[in-house]
C-alpha cells in the first residue's frame, strides 16, 4: 500500500471499498447515536448514465446500505449539515436542480425530500452549494454567474436571486462564513465576500490576478473555519492553496504553490486541488498557542493522488499517494481522525489517523 | 452444425425477416429461405475473403502473412432477437457504437403515404422511430465490466514501473555494454509484475475458515477461480519463473489443482467427480462399499490430491472403533496405503504447510527416493496379507491405487477424465524424471487423441500453444479467449527470457504499418480503455509506451474528450502537461472557451481563452463582448463587470482587446471620484486614463465619443485646463477621424444626445486655447469667467461648425491641427478683445506667429494683423475670412 510521510505512517489505518460506479461526490454524515457512521455517496454508472445517492452504514471494515435515493442528473456537489438531531443532505445537480433530503436521524433511512427543478436557481449546471450549519438556508452558485440563497422549509424550499453577473463571472464554490456572510470563488483564483445585509453585489473581492504569472487557475473549493470567519480558504490550480484574510484583503497567504514574486511555497501537489478542508485533527495539538493570523493546519486532496496535510511555514505532511486522482474527500467533524476520501478509480477510501 | 440447421434458423426468422422488407416478397417460403441464406453465406464470404480489410491483421487474404490464425470455420451463429415494438414494416435501420459496449439501433417505421389515414386509424402513428440500445459482453460473463475495469486500473502502476525499470535497463546495458547480467536480473522484475498483476486477477483473501474441520469435507470450498487467473499463471510458469523450470511437472501438477474446476464447466472432471462424492458423503453409512468412494480415491490420487486421497482413505470404515478388532489386516492395508501415499517423494524446493509428500531438491536424491519408493509399493503389492483381507471392495481398491503410484498406463487413462488429467498423471507416475519441455508437446497431443474433448476449453489452446513453444499461436490464444489486457499485459512475460520471443515481438513489420506486434498490441488495449469514460485516463499511460503511433494516437483521444465539465477539462489538460503536449493543452483551451463563450458564459470564456494566449479569438469576443459593454455598462450594472475585469488582470496575461475594459473601468472609477469629490488630483487621473484609453490602438472607434462625451466636465475644468495642448491635440484629431468614419456605411452611432459631437469639439476647442493661454503663463481666472458666457459658446459653435465642413477638405491631420488651433487661439483672441484686453491680444498674435513658425508654415503676418486687430469690434466674419485665408494659403503651398 502507498503510503508515503513522515510520522504518519505507522499511524495510519487505511480500508479501500471497491465500488462499481464513479463517486462523484461523498460526506460523512453525523448520526444520533455516537457508535454509528455514516457516509453519504454521490455515485454515477456511465455504463447506463444513472445516478444515485446512497446512505451506507460503516461498521469495522464493511459498507452497508442503507438507503438510496435517484436523483434526476449527476450530482455536481454534495453538503451534509452536521446537526445530529435534524440532518440534512444537499445535492444539486449538473441539470441545474437542487435536492435536498431529510435521512432519519437514527437509522440514515430517507423520509422525505425537497426539490427545486432545473433551470429555476441557474442556467445549467449548479457548480457548488453549501449548507448553513443550521440547515435552513442553502446558498447555491453556478458557472452562469448567479448566486442563490434557498430558504428549507418543512414543506417547500424559498429561493431569491442575491446576485446574477450574467455570466461574465462564473462562480465554482460557495462556503458559508457567519448567518450573514458567505464566500465565494471562481476563475483566475479570485474569492468574493457576501454579506446579505448589503445586497447588490459583492461587499469584496480578491483580485484574481494576484499570481502575476503567466498562466492563472480555478478555485476548486473554499472552506472557512467557524472559529476564524474573517479567513477565507481556497484550493485551486497548479497545487495552490492560499488564504485570504479579509483583515488585509490585498495579498493572500499561500500555503501551497506558487505565489506573488514567484516566492513558491513547498507544493505537494503540481496539479488541480480537488478540496481543501481545515484538519481540525491537525489543530488540536498546539491551537492555544497559535496567533489568530496564523492559518489553521489544511488538509488537501489533489489530481495527482496526493492527500497532504499542509501548514503555514512548514514542510507539508504527505497522508496518501494514489496513482490515481482523489477526488473529493471529508473529515468526519465529529471524529476528525476519520478521513474519507474518493478516488478515481471507482473506489473509496477510509482513513483512520491515531 | 450442418445445412439444416442454418435453414431451420432462417426459416424460423422468415416471418420476421419479410416485415423487414419494405415491399411485399413474392417468393415462396422455400424460396425466400434459399435466398436469406444465399445471401447471408455472400455476407460471410465477403467478410472472410478479406476484402473488406486488407490492412487487418490476422485475416486470411493474406494467409502467408496472417499472424493470428483464423479458423475458417464459423462457431454455431448465435441469433437474438432485438424487440423493438414498433408496428412494421421498418424502412430504415441504423446502427452506431453508444456509451462503453452499447450498440444503438435505430428503428424507422415506413412513413405512411395517406397522412390522415395515419391520424385516424395507426395507434403509433405519433412515434417517429425507435432507438435500442444493445449491450454486447465478452459473452461468458466469468468476469463483469466493474471487475474488468479494477483489473485495468490495478494493472497500472505495475506495467508503468515495469516499463520505467525496463527503459532503465537498456540505458544501463547500452552504456556498460554487457547483456549477460541484464537477463540474469530482468526476469526477477518480470517476477514481480507478473506477481502483482495474479494478485489483482483473484481474489488473494482466504475464505474464513472454520476452527473444528469437518472431517468429511474433503474439497476445500475456495474462491471460484477464473480462467484470466489460470491462464495467467499459466504463462508465469512457462515463461518468467526460471526457478521453476526444473519442476515444471510438479508446478503443472500444482497448477491443475487450483483450476481443474474450471474445466468442469465443459467436462467432467476429477474435479467434479470429487464435488459428486462429496454430497454423497454425508448419507452413506459404508462407504468403502460403494464403489465412487473408491474411484474417487484412485482419480484424486492420479493428479496427485495425495491430501485428499489420505483424508478419503482414513474415512474407510475400518477405523471405526467398533469395527477395529474384526478388521484388523485391512485397517492395516489402508493405513499401510495411506502412508505410502503420503511418502510420495516429489522433486521440488519446497511444499506448503499440510500437503503431504516428501520433497527433493536434486535429481540424484529424487532417483533414489523414488526407487525405494516403488520398491515399497511392490513389495505391499506381492505381500500375502491381501489374502486375509475380506472385503472385495476394499482389496481391489487398494491394489487399484497401487497400480496408480506403479504407473500402470491403462489404470491411469481410466481412472482420469480430462486430458489435462491423464497428461498430470503421467508426470507423476510414468516419467516422474522429466526436465523442462522436452517431450512435453508430444506427450500431449498422446493424451488428447486418448482422452477427446468434446468442446475445447479456452485454457486448452492456450496451453497447446505453450507447450509447442509457438510464440504466435499463445498471443493468439490470449487473444482470442482472454481479450486485449491479456494480450497487452502477457507480451511482458512472453519477452521476459526468450530472445527469440523478444525478436518477434519487438520487430517493426512491414504489414503492420510499420510498428511491432508488442506496440499493436498496446495500441489495441489503448483503444479499448479509451472506449470507456471511466477508462480513458489510463490509456495514455499505454499509449506512452507505444514509440511509433502511441504519441499521435494519444492526441486524438485527448481531442475527442468531451469539455464541457471543468472537471473532466482539466483532467485533460493534466495529462496534456505530464506529456508536455503544450500546443495539443492550449488548442482544448481554445475549444473549452468557445464552448463556454457560446453557452453564454462569458467569463469562463474569456478565462480560457487567455490561458491559452488566444489573441486573435480574443479580440473577436472582444468586439461581441462590446457590443454588450454599449448597452449595459452604466454605474449600477458596474458590479457585474467587477469580477471579469479583475480577471482580465493588468496587461501581464494577455487580454487581447479586452484590456480596453481594463482601462475602462479605470476611466469610469476616477470618473466616478470626479463627480464626487470633484478634487483636482481624481481629475487629473481621470484625464490621464482617457488619455490612455485614447491613445491605445485597442479602444474601439465607438467608444471615443461616449468617452469624450461622459468626460465634458473634465474638457471644461473650471479651475484650470486639464488637458495639455498635445493631449488636445490628440483628442481633437481622434475626434476629426471620427467624423471621417461617420460618413462610412457600418458606422454605428452611439446612443448620444444629437449634438454631442459639437459640444465635445467645443471643449476641445475651449481647452486648447486654455491650455496655450497657460503655457504662456496667461492668468487663467479671466478667461474661465469668460468661458461662462453661453453666447460666446453658441458663436463659437457656428465657427466650428464651419470648420468641421472645412476639415473634411484638409486631408493633412497637421493641417487641420493647424486650424484647431488657429481657432482655438483666435476664439482667445476675440475673447480678450472683447473684454478691452488689448495688451493680451498682442500677446496672443506673437504667441500664433510663433505656431506658425513651429509647424514650418510662413505666416501671411498682415492678414493675420488685419484679422485680429480688427478695431475691436465684435464680429464673426473676419474671423471666418481669416480661417479660410489661411487655409487657402495651405492648400497653396
Amino acid at each position: 500500500m502507498a503510503v508515503i510521510g513522515t510520522g504518519l505512517a505507522e499511524k495510519l489505518k487505511i480500508h479501500r471499498f471497491p465500488q462499481s460506479k464513479y463517486i462523484d461526490a461523498l460526506r460523512w454524515l453525523s448520526p444520533l447515536s455516537a457508535s454509528d457512521r455514516f457516509v453519504v455517496l454521490a455515485l454515477h454508472d456511465s455504463d447506463s448514465d444513472a445516478s444515485s445517492i446512497e446512505i451506507h452504514a460503516l461498521d469495522h471494515s464493511n459498507l452497508n446500505l442503507q438507503s438510496s435515493w435517484i436523483p434526476p442528473s449527476r450530482i455536481s456537489s454534495l453538503r451534509v449539515s452536521q446537526t445530529p438531531h435534524k440532518p440534512l443532505v444537499a445535492a444539486s445537480t449538473f441539470a441545474g436542480s437542487l435536492h435536498i433530503l431529510f435521512p432519519d436521524p437514527v437509522d440514515a433511512s430517507l423520509e422525505s425530500e425537497l426539490s427545486l427543478p432545473e433551470n429555476s436557481l441557474h442556467i445549467g449546471p449548479i457548480s457548488g452549494i453549501d449548507l448553513q450549519g443550521s440547515g435552513c438556508e442553502c446558498v447555491c452558485v453556478g458557472e452562469d454567474g448567479r448566486v442563490n440563497l434557498i430558504h428549507v422549509g418543512d414543506s417547500r424550499l424559498n429561493y431569491c436571486q442575491v446576485f446574477d453577473s450574467h455570466g461574465l463571472v462564473s462562480y465554482t464554490a460557495a462556503k458559508w462564513a457567519s448567518p450573514a456572510e458567505f464566500g465565494t470563488g471562481g476563475f483566475g483564483h479570485s474569492l468574493q465576500w457576501w454579506d446579505q445585509r448589503k445586497p447588490g453585489g459583492a461587499v469584496s473581492q480578491l483580485k484574481g490576478n494576484w499570481a502575476q504569472s503567466t498562466s492563472s487557475g480555478i478555485v476548486h473549493c473554499i472552506d472557512i473555519h467557524p472559529s476564524r470567519k474573517h479567513i477565507c480558504l481556497a484550493g485551486g490550480s497548479a497545487g495552490t492553496v492560499f488564504a485570504w484574510d479579509l483583515r488585509w484583503q490585498q495579498q493572500p497567504i499561500i500555503l501551497s504553490g506558487i505565489g506573488p514574486g514567484e516566492t513558491a511555497a513547498i507544493s505537494p501537489s503540481e496539479s488541480e486541488v480537488w478540496e481543501v478542508q481545515f484538519d481540525c485533527y491537525m489543530q488540536s495539538s498546539n491551537i492555544s498557542s497559535m496567533s489568530s493570523s496564523r492559518i489553521l493546519p489544511v488538509m488537501m486532496a489533489s489530481e495527482d493522488g496526493i492527500l497532504a496535510v499542509v501548514e503555514q511555514g512548514e514542510e507539508p505532511i504527505e497522508v496518501l499517494a494514489e496513482p490515481c486522482a482523489i477526488n473529493s474527500f471529508d473529515i468526519n467533524q465529529q471524529n476528525p481522525s476519520d478521513v474519507i476520501c474518493s478516488l478515481e478509480w471507482e473506489s473509496i477510501a477510509i482513513l483512520t489517523r491515531r | 452444425m450442418n445445412l439444416k440447421s442454418y435453414i431451420n434458423a432462417t426459416k424460423n426468422l422468415e416471418e420476421h425477416s419479410r416485415q423487414c422488407y419494405a415491399e411485399t416478397i413474392i417468393l415462396s417460403s422455400d424460396e425466400f429461405v434459399e435466398m436469406m441464406l444465399l445471401d447471408a453465406c455472400f455476407l460471410v464470404e465477403l467478410f472472410h475473403s478479406g476484402d473488406f480489410s486488407t490492412k487487418m491483421p490476422g485475416r486470411v487474404s493474406d494467409s502467408g502473412n496472417s499472424l493470428v490464425p483464423f479458423s475458417p470455420e464459423v462457431p454455431d451463429p448465435i441469433i437474438y432477437p432485438l424487440h423493438h415494438g414498433l408496428t412494421l414494416p421498418i424502412s430504415r435501420l441504423s446502427i452506431s457504437w453508444s456509451r462503453g459496449n452499447c450498440l444503438r439501433v435505430s428503428f424507422f417505421p415506413k412513413p405512411s403515404p395517406d397522412p390522415c389515414r395515419e391520424d385516424s386509424g395507426n395507434s403509433n402513428g405519433e412515434i417517429g422511430g425507435k432507438v435500442v440500445e444493445v449491450k454486447l459482453s465478452s459473452g461468458d460473463g466469468e468476469i463483469d465490466d466493474a471487475q474488468e475495469r479494477r483489473i485495468a486500473y490495478g494493472s497500472v502502476s505495475p506495467f508503468a514501473l515495469l516499463q520505467s525499470r525496463k527503459n532503465s535497463f537498456s540505458e544501463l546495458s547500452r552504456m556498460s555494454m554487457s547483456s549477460s547480467s541484464y537477463h540474469v536480473d530482468w526476469w526477477e522484475h518480470v517476477m514481480e509484475y507478473s506477481r502483482d498483476i495474479d494478485s489483482l486477477l483473484g481474489n488473494p483473501k482466504p475464505p474464513p475458515s472454520s476452527a473444528i474441520e469437518d472431517p468429511k469435507t474433503v474439497l476445500k470450498t475456495v474462491e471460484e477461480p477464473t480462467c484470466l487467473k489460470a491462464a495467467w499463471e499459466l504463462m508465469e510458469i512457462f515463461y518468467v519463473d526460471k526457478q521453476s523450470q526444473a519442476w515444471l511437472s510438479e508446478r503443472l501438477v500444482d497448477w491443475l489443482a487450483d483450476y481443474d474446476s474450471l474445466l468442469s464447466g465443459t467436462e467432467v472432471t476429477v474435479h467434479s467427480k470429487l464435488v459428486d462424492l462429496q454430497k454423497e458423503l454425508v448419507d452413506l453409512q459404508a462407504i468403502e462399499d460403494d464403489p465412487k468412494y473408491w474411484e474417487g480415491i484412485s482419480s484424486a490420487l492420479a493428479v496427485g490430491w495425495l491430501e485428499i486421497a489420505v483424508k478419503l482413505l482414513r474415512l474407510h470404515g475400518s477405523y471405526q472403533l467398533h469395527q477395529l478388532g474384526k478388521r484388523e489386516t485391512e485397517n492395516g492395508l489402508v493405513e499401510t496405503v495411506a502412508v505410502l501415499v503420503s511418502k510420495m517423494p516429489r522433486m521440488r524446493p519446497e511444499l506448503a504447510a499440510g500437503r503431504l509428500g516428501e520433497c527433493f531438491k536434486t535429481k540424484p536424491d529424487f532417483i533414489k527416493a523414488w526407487e525405494k519408493w516403488r520398491g515399497n509399493i511392490t513389495k505391499l503389492d506381492c505381500s500375502g496379507y491381501w489374502i486375509e483381507c475380506d472385503h472385495r471392495q476394499t482389496k481391489e481398491g487398494l491394489r487399484k491405487i497401487l497400480q496408480i503410484m506403479l504407473g500402470n498406463t491403462d489404470i491411469l487413462s481410466n481412472t482420469t477424465c480430462h486430458w489435462m488429467e491423464l497428461y498430470i498423471s503421467h508426470f507423476l507416475y510414468i516419467r516422474p524424471f522429466t526436465m523442462g519441455l522436452e517431450g512435453m508437446y508430444s506427450l500431449a497431443q498422446k493424451c488428447m487423441q486418448l482422452k477427446l474433448m468434446s468442446t475445447p476449453h479456452k485454457l486448452m489452446g492456450l496451453i497447446l500453444g505453450i507447450l509447442g513453444e509457438n510464440t504466435e499461436v499463445v498471443l493468439a490464444e490470449c487473444s482470442r479467449a482472454f481479450g486485449p489486457w491479456m494480450v497487452a499485459h502477457a507480451i511482458e512475460l512472453l519477452t521476459a527470457g526468450s530472445n527469440q520471443a523478444e525478436i518477434l515481438l519487438h520487430e517493426e513489420r512491414y504489414n503492420l504499418g510499420g510498428i511491432s506486434i508488442e506496440e499493436l498490441h498496446r495500441l489495441v488495449y489503448a483503444q479499448v480503455l479509451s472506449s470507456h469514460a471511466l477508462t480513458w485516463q489510463i490509456a495514455p499511460i499505454y499509449l506512452m509506451s507505444c514509440t511509433k503511433q502511441g504519441m499521435g494516437l494519444l492526441e486524438i483521444l485527448l481531442y475527442k474528450q468531451p469539455v464541457h465539465h471543468n472537471k473532466t477539462l482539466l483532467k485533460i489538460l493534466e495529462i496534456c502537461r505530464l506529456y508536455e503536449l503544450n500546443s495539443l493543452g492550449s488548442d482544448i483551451m481554445k475549444i473549452a472557451g468557445i464552448y463556454h463563450w457560446k453557452h453564454g458564459r462569458k467569463g469562463a470564456g474569456v478565462f480560457w481563452l487567455q490561458q491559452a494566449q488566444d489573441e486573435a479569438r480574443l479580440n473577436r469576443i472582444a468586439q461581441q463582448l462590446f457590443d454588450f459593454v454599449g448597452k449595459s455598462i452604466c454605474d449600477e450594472s458596474f458590479k457585474q463587470w467587477e469580477g471579469l475585469i479583475e480577471l482580465l488582470g493588468s496587461g501581464v496575461r494577455s487580454a487581447g482587446g479586452l484590456e480596453f475594459l481594463h482601462k475602462y473601468r479605470d476611466f469610469k472609477k476616477s470618473l466616478q471620484q470626479v463627480h464626487d469629490g470633484k478634487t483636482i488630483d481624481a481629475a487629473r487621473q481621470a484625464v490621464e486614463s482617457l488619455i490612455l484609453l485614447m491613445r491605445n490602438p485597442s479602444t474601439p472607434q465607438r467608444f471615443w465619443l461616449p468617452l469624450l462625451h461622459d468626460s465634458l466636465k473634465l474638457l471644461s475644468w473650471q479651475e484650470r485646463p486639464l488637458l495639455s495642448v498635445s493631449e488636445t491635440n490628440l483628442l481633437l484629431n481622434k475626434l476629426q477621424e471620427l467624423s471621417m468614419s461617420r460618413l462610412r456605411p457600418d458606422f454605428c452611432e452611439a446612443d448620444l444626445p444629437p449634438q454631442a459631437l459639437s459640444s465635445v469639439r467645443l471643449a476641445l476647442a475651449t481647452n486648447l486655447g486654455r491650455a496655450i493661454l497657460e503655457i504662456k503663463g496667461i492668468k487663467l481666472g479671466t478667461v474661465i469667467i469668460l468661458c461662462k458666457l453661453e453666447s460666446m459658446l453658441w458663436f463659437c459653435w457656428s465657427l466650428d461648425f464651419s470648420l468641421g465642413v472645412l476639415g473634411l477638405r484638409a486631408v493633412d491631420g497637421s493641417c487641420f491641427a493647424l486650424i484647431e488651433l488657429i481657432i482655438g487661439l483666435s476664439i482667445a483672441a476675440q475673447l480678450m478683445r472683447y473684454y478691452n484686453h488689448h495688451h493680451l491680444g498682442v500677446h496672443l498674435q506673437s504667441e500664433f506667429t510663433l505656431r506658425m513658425d513651429e509647424n514650418n508654415i510662413i505666416t501671411p503676418e498682415e492678414e493675420t494683423e488685419t484679422a485680429l486687430h480688427h478695431k475691436g469690434t465684435l464680429a464673426t466674419s473676419p474671423i471666418i475670412t481669416f480661417t479660410f485665408r489661411s487655409v487657402e494659403y495651405q492648400q497653396y503651398n
